[in-house]
């Protein structure tokens, strides 16, 4: 038997997503709704913001140009969360019918696996929305546009992606012990909202707890420091990406844990 | 006895609703603990929100009125959703709608009382108790006295038309094969312009007479102001008329659309 | 011949919540912690030959999915040993997964939107099954089914019997050792039913494929397995041949009869009339069966009771049934 390698995982990755892609653009009216819908979600998330800075001039010392870029990179880094975790969601679904179980006896990572089956490709809007807002608020701030610096806010937010993967996936492994963990995941999904604040407005408490419980302030405002205010960047900024890495390894261990659990009760 | 035997089958429908919430214990714990995370948020948000606004009174909001009105919004969000577009949609695209026509009583109201029992739950399990807390942290800030009653009055209504639409855009399910896209946006119609996510107070001019004229606002907007006080009588009746009219008009519409839309179903099969 | 699976002494334990009725029982189990320990498997043992087609037979909470999913990797044994195919199956899950095909009759494991071909182009990557391999498995099918009616259908179109025989190929594509079906005709029309059995049949014949069946339908058992085996509550109760155990009623024989008029009311009066003569009657569609046992009283006597009272219109007499083998099995156990 030949060893299953990244290239190997790559390449089954790809042939799925082709299939799924094909498959998916059969069912051309629902794909059209639901790329409104994400449309209208990203531009409801924007007029609520419009709003609140019609209001007021800024909040906690963040002015408006710096807060919409950390809406912007909060929005690029759900992006691979909502395009290639979304199984996430019918994970309950699976486990509460017990069709789970279909996905343990193939001779691959039953997590890759699962994981593997579902391509939302309406995450592609919200990328597209993010990466606009993100690119504006950076001409406004005048931002310096050097390699370095780009390089830089590459690499932060796809660490800082793996922190918002790494909450999806606990709070949906959270099924394999509870009934109806729908509660837990629509959480962690208003967690992600939370992201876009600077976490300096919490008390000393809350802070601890969305640093390193539900670690949402590494989804957009620690990494941004780097790029928005170096200067005042404390350790946390610059450790993100290892904290990143650190929360999925520990939520994909959560999840196989459980998901081995889980097969172990009855039918 | 015709009325008692009707009203018996369908509160046979909320016990059961009530006990299947019930199993589902964990699920409790985590919504009261997620709505008081999410309650933590929206304090420390709007404390600083206020603290760099300057002033005490934002568009005849104070902070504390703020902080009521959201997380009254929160948790009346959490006891009026009841997922219906989800299910209708599941029970169209599964074909098990064709089982539940045969209930002997209409699939409008099979479905809302089959809710009505989680209903129970999260009112006397999640309104009640942070209706409770809030009341207490902002001693005094809510005013006790008839406009109380006008705010249940306010809130039996919100329900009503906001399970109308629910139904509404469930319904159209049977035209479309999407449900995800139908519901979120249905959702984010709904608590932007109801006013859930900001108060309709803070909007900027010309998005608040639209918003006004639209029904949207009776589900949140209506009661909370309402029970805010700070209008007078002949306000609080004007809001209410206007409730009256969105409950009425969407209830007709609604059971029309349905009507229409089920030979749909009964010519297709399904 | 060579052994490829081996059960030593397994059992497996289950913590299960005791959930309380009505609605001031789901209160109290709001806040309580009352736990139950449930023996799902209780000290089974049992070996399987290579190519062997064995059926795996029990009510339904018997245990039997346990086993299965104790054989296939997915559930750790709280005591004993299990080796399939030399290996220990839930310490190196993937590896034992290379060497298994599964299937469920009511749950597809294929592609939901992808016609049949694609599913089986990611499988073939997934099992890293070699072209000529795959394609002489596929020339094989097509030699057994109307493989290409089937192959490039959506799995969502297919009609249920459709998806159960592709599943089928599917589990056994990578050409494994074992493969376990579960209830694999479950829901099918009578000739589905048949294919299906030819089609397992075959494959066990030309690949040496061992088979582990579990079923409720006995006619599955007949066509298929000379050997079961036979759980309930957890614990075996029998293992060995058909042909052997039919030995142990060999001395029962059913006599299938029919009368005039109403027949619910034929079986009740013969209920009470044959009470004495240690025959059990069940009615089966137009049929009266009664079930005698030689040893104690000769058909001819039951009978003569039988014709006392009423005119017989038709009669047949039967060796015992497999099923009704069986049903005697799970009711009074094996003497």
């Amino acid at each position: 038997m030949k060893k299953r390698n990244l290239g190997f995982y790559l390449r089954i990755y790809r042939k799925i997503l082709v299939q799924d892609l094909k498959s998916k653009m059969s069912y051309r009216a629902d794909f059209i709704i639901s790329t409104v819908g994400m449309i209208f979600t990203n531009i409801a998330g924007f007029v609520s913001f419009w709003i609140l800075f019609q209001n007021f001039p800024s909040i906690n010392g963040w002015g408006y140009y710096e807060m919409l870029f950390l809406y912007g990179f909060s929005l690029v880094s759900l992006t691979p969360v909502q395009c290639l975790f979304d199984n996430n969601w019918s994970l309950r679904q699976y486990v509460y019918s017990g069709d789970f179980i279909k996905y343990c006896f193939r001779p691959i990572n039953l997590f890759f696996y699962f994981q593997s089956e579902v391509f939302d490709i309406k995450g592609l809007g919200q990328l597209v929305f993010g990466v606009g807002t993100l690119v504006y608020a950076w001409g406004k701030i005048g931002l310096a546009c050097t390699p370095v610096m780009i390089i830089k806010t590459v690499i932060f937010l796809i660490t800082a992606s793996l922190v918002m993967i790494a909450v999806q996936n606990a709070a949906a492994a959270t099924c394999f012990w509870i009934n109806n963990s729908f509660y837990v995941l629509d959480l962690s999904m208003r967690c992600k909202d939370f992201a876009r604040y600077p976490i300096t407005i919490f008390s000393p408490l809350f802070k601890f707890i969305f640093t390193f419980i539900i670690p949402v302030a590494f989804i957009a405002y620690y990494p941004s420091l780097v790029i928005l205010r170096p200067g005042e960047a404390p350790l946390l900024s610059w450790l993100s990406p290892l904290f990143g890495c650190l929360f999925f390894w520990l939520s994909y261990k959560i999840w196989i844990f459980g998901a081995m659990k889980y097969s172990g009760t009855g039918s | 006895m015709v009325i008692k035997m009707n009203l018996k089958k369908y509160l046979t429908l909320t016990r059961a609703g009530i006990i299947e919430s019930l199993q589902f214990r964990a699920s409790l714990f985590v919504l009261v603990l997620g709505n008081l995370l999410y309650l933590t948020v929206v304090y420390f948000l709007w404390k600083a929100i206020y603290a760099s606004a300057g002033t005490d009174v934002v568009n005849g909001m104070t902070f504390s009125d703020t902080l009521i009105y959201l997380v009254l919004a929160t948790a009346l969000f959490n006891f009026m959703e009841m997922y219906t577009v989800w299910d209708m949609g599941r029970n169209i695209q599964s074909g098990k709608i064709v089982l539940d026509l045969l209930k002997p009583m209409g699939y409008r109201s099979y479905l809302f009382w089959s809710f009505s029992g989680s209903f129970v739950v999260n009112f006397f399990g999640v309104f009640l108790p942070t209706f409770l807390v809030v009341y207490i942290v902002t001693w005094g800030a809510i005013p006790i006295g008839i406009s109380m009653l006008y705010f249940v009055i306010a809130v039996v209504m919100a329900v009503i038309i906001n399970y109308s639409i629910d139904f509404i855009v469930g319904t159209i399910c049977l035209y479309t094969e999407s449900i995800w896209g139908i519901n979120i946006m249905k959702q984010v119609i709904v608590l932007l312009l109801s006013g859930a996510t900001i108060p309709l107070a803070f909007f900027p001019e010309p998005f608040k007479t639209v918003a006004e004229y639209l029904p949207f606002q009776s589900i949140y907007n209506t009661p909370l102001t309402i029970l805010l006080g700070g209008t007078g009588t002949e306000a609080v009746f004007e809001a209410l008329g206007i409730q009256l009219f969105w409950c009425v008009a969407l209830l007709a519409f609604s059971s029309l659309f349905w009507k229409l839309s089920l030979r749909k179903i009964t010519v297709n099969g399904g | 011949m060579k052994k490829i699976i081996e059960i030593n002494h397994v059992s497996k334990e289950f913590k299960v919540l005791n959930r309380r009725e009505g609605l001031k029982g789901s209160l109290k189990d709001l806040f309580s912690r009352d736990y139950k320990i449930v023996r799902a498997v209780d000290d089974i043992s049992l070996s399987i030959g290579q190519g062997e087609i064995v059926g795996y037979l029990g009510p339904n909470g018997a245990g039997k999915s346990t086993t299965i999913k104790m054989m296939t990797g997915v559930l750790e044994p709280t005591e004993g040993e299990i080796l399939v195919n030399g290996n220990v199956p839930y310490k190196n899950r993937t590896r034992n997964a290379q060497e298994i095909g599964v299937v469920f009759g009511q749950r597809s494991q294929l592609w939901w939107a992808l016609p049949l071909v694609e599913s089986f182009r990611i499988l073939k990557d997934i099992y890293q099954i070699s072209d000529a391999d795959y394609e002489e498995m596929l020339s094989l099918y097509r030699s057994l089914v109307d493989f290409e009616e089937l192959l490039h259908k959506p799995v969502r179109q297919m009609s249920l019997g459709q998806r159960t025989l592709s599943d089928i190929l599917a589990a056994f594509l990578h050409n494994p050792k074992i493969v376990f079906l579960d209830e694999p005709t479950i829901g099918l029309d009578v000739s589905m039913k048949d294919k299906i059995r030819t089609l397992i049949q075959a494959l066990n014949r030309e690949k040496k494929t061992t088979v582990i069946l579990t079923t409720h339908d006995m006619g599955d058992v007949d066509a298929l397995c000379q050997r079961i085996i036979i759980i309930d509550k957890g614990k075996m109760l029998y293992d060995n041949d058909i042909e052997h155990l039919k030995g142990f009623f060999g001395a029962y024989r059913t006599l299938q009869l029919r009368f005039d008029g109403d027949i619910a009311g034929h079986a009740k009066q013969l209920k009470e009339e044959l009470a004495l003569y240690h025959a059990a009657v069940t009615v089966e569609e137009e049929w009266i069966s009664v079930l005698v046992n030689e040893e104690k009283v000769r058909v001819m006597e039951v009978l003569e009771a039988i014709q006392r009272n009423r005119v017989i219109r038709d009669m047949k007499l039967n060796e015992i049934s497999t099923e009704e083998v069986i049903k005697k099995i799970y009711e009074e156990g094996v003497m």
